[in-house]
């Protein structure tokens, strides 16, 4: 009996970890470490970026360092906890419990927390590497922020469902590419052969046109000055291409986000009771979709209204 | 006899869904076009053209070959398009984009052994036109130009708009810098140029030397943001509109779909297919489904 209780307090302190890792709504520490976490973060990276400069690290070098064992610690310790407690993920009979440690270990931020700490230990292991790539893997860090803001998510999930209109843009940037470059290596080849000397060349001059506005270079010829002020004019219609395929895809995520909202509380609002559970189910989901409180009050007063009517 | 095969090979040229060798035709066809014009891009290279020369020359020997006979397959398979005439389908394949790209991009070589004298550089580009065949097999990028085509109106007037503002701001530096710096400003000509590499980058290179020159140096850089602002807004919503009417056009169909209450194999086919041609996400059609389905419960 005591042993059954015993593991039984085992499995809830795992379960409360895991909720407060996982950001759970429910659970008030998990704003705290949230909060601890992403400020740690942010001074890691403010360190790395004032210790690369050689006058602040004579000064303060072992402050820095005594402040990278802390953040060390702290993020093994988060790490380790993490591969502990995510055996909750998953919790049905047949499940293994490394079946949600490995889902972690794998992911895109199971990952980051692992580059962003482990080379330290390597140093450890291996004194003679280069310090410099050590500080690119600290740099990694600021990617643990990304687990508490959506917009990284957003922004692959929302070129994702547009990739086909993101390939046809990129197609089309590589085609004219292709074509101006060799156009003005015909054209301005023969008169400035030290600019043009081949159509790579030619291409540097068309890929600076497209992302800067302006080529660096002055064309000699009359078809050459006509060939630059199309390329000129191709830059702004290509940058707006892509501008309206990205807000476009951001508009349609929006959208699509409101849409499943809506889904979520028509049904949660059918039985006409709001029990605490589906409380938390609905706030865990405007979190995660990053929803302002008036959005989402609009949306429930809608539906509402829309059952009212329909009664 | 003939005839089936001269079917077969159509459908598997144009990409009929139905011929599993269309697809590896499609990706032949395409990495011939990309190494192509590498080859051409990097002979253009002094250097390489130095010790590379004739590999290259041997690679378009077999490249022509390998177009020449892809035309000639397509133009004779292409006569099974109409089955009452046999150059009624050849003629349209022809005298169509496609068609006249695939002739311009094999031409160079034969232009070249008939017309040894021609400039080298100009059968290099038309050999670079290969690229466009690739768009052939790219239809997003054809959504892309109906897309913006369906603004044109608004394109029209940007471009009013735009050629408004080089002319106002190129006149108004003549006015204000010809006399002071006559070889940039001297005629409006000079000045539409300055003018119109100002308003697409910012800046003309060219530094005001007067108080009323820097004026109208600021304002046109500052119209050049006020019409990039302009363009991305069109083309923006050219892209909403187009996405929200084939949203729409689906909608409209699963509703029709779900109206019976019974959803058999033809009709899940057909969505299929429009989701498809549509390019919808799994996801948004799953979430058109759950909205169509809820509201129909009440």
């Amino acid at each position: 009996m005591n042993h059954l209780l015993e593991v039984s307090t085992y499995r809830r302190v795992k379960q409360r970890t895991f909720a407060i890792l996982e950001g759970d709504v429910a659970e008030p520490a998990s704003r705290f470490c949230e909060i601890f976490i992403a400020s740690l973060v942010i001074l890691n990276v403010l360190s790395i970026i004032l210790e690369s400069v050689p006058e602040i690290h004579d000064v303060a070098g072992t402050y820095f360092h005594i402040f990278d064992l802390f953040s060390v610690g702290v993020f093994s310790l988060e790490y380790i906890l993490r591969i502990w407690s995510y055996s909750e993920k998953y919790t049905e009979a047949g499940d293994s419990p490394w079946r949600g440690r490995k889902e972690y270990i794998f992911s895109f931020y199971g990952l980051v927390d692992f580059l962003s700490t482990v080379p330290f230990y390597l140093q450890l292991l291996m004194p003679g590497t280069d310090l410099r790539v050590l500080r690119m893997f600290r740099l990694l860090r600021i990617f643990k922020l990304s687990r508490y803001n959506s917009a990284l998510d957003d922004m692959f999930e929302a070129i994702k469902a547009e990739k086909d209109s993101f390939s046809s843009a990129m197609f089309l940037l590589f085609i004219s590419c292709l074509l101006f470059s060799s156009l003005i290596y015909i054209i301005e080849g023969h008169a400035q052969p030290e600019i043009f000397p081949s159509i790579p060349a030619a291409m540097h001059w068309f890929i600076l046109t497209i992302v800067s506005g302006w080529g660096n270079v002055d064309p000699v010829t009359f078809p050459g000055v006509v060939l630059v002020v199309i390329t000129q004019i191709l830059a702004i219609a290509l940058s707006a291409v892509l501008t309206g395929v990205v807000s476009t895809a951001y508009t349609t995520q929006l959208a699509r986000r409101e849409a499943l909202y809506e889904m979520e509380i028509r049904e949660v609002l059918a039985d006409g009771v709001v029990s605490e559970k589906e409380e938390i189910t609905l706030k865990n989901m405007q979190a995660k979709y990053g929803m302002s409180d008036e959005q989402v009050e609009s949306i429930a007063a809608q539906v509402r209204a829309e059952k009212n009517l329909s009664e | 006899m003939l005839k089936q095969q001269k079917i077969t090979l159509m459908e598997i040229l144009e990409g009929s869904p139905k011929q599993a060798l269309s697809r590896y035709a499609e990706w032949l066809i395409s990495s011939v076009v990309l190494v192509n014009c590498t080859a051409v891009i990097l002979d253009s290279v002094p250097e390489i053209h130095a010790v590379h020369k004739d590999f290259f020359h041997e690679l378009e020997f077999w490249s022509v070959m390998f177009f020449t006979a892809e035309y000639l397959l397509r133009v004779w398979s292409l006569g099974a398009k109409h089955a009452d005439n046999a150059w009624k389908g050849r003629r349209e394949y022809i005298f169509s984009g496609f068609g006249l790209i695939d002739f311009i991009a094999t031409m160079p070589y034969y232009l070249h052994v008939f017309f040894p004298l021609l400039d080298l550089r100009i059968l290099r580009v038309l050999r670079l036109l290969r690229i466009l065949k690739l768009s052939k097999y790219n239809s997003a990028l054809q959504d892309l130009f109906s897309a913006v085509s369906s603004q044109r109106r608004a394109f029209g007037a940007a471009a009013f708009l735009l050629t408004i503002a080089i002319i106002v701001s190129a006149s108004l530096m003549h006015i204000a810098e010809g006399h002071v710096q006559p070889a940039h400003f001297g005629t409006i000509p000079h000045s539409i140029y300055w003018a119109i590499v100002t308003i697409t980058s910012g800046d003309g290179h060219v530094n005001a030397v007067t108080k009323g020159g820097e004026v109208v140096a600021l304002f046109t850089g500052f119209l050049g943001v006020c019409m990039a602002a302009i363009l991305t807004g069109i083309v923006a919503s050219a892209f909403a509109n187009q996405m929200s009417r084939k949203k729409s056009s689906y909608k409209a169909q699963l509703r029709q779909v779900l109206a019976d209450g019974v959803v058999t194999q033809a009709e899940k086919d057909a969505l299929k297919r429009l989701q498809q041609q549509f390019r919808l996400s799994d996801k948004e059609v799953q979430t058109m489904m759950e909205q169509a389905q809820a509201g129909k419960t009440p």
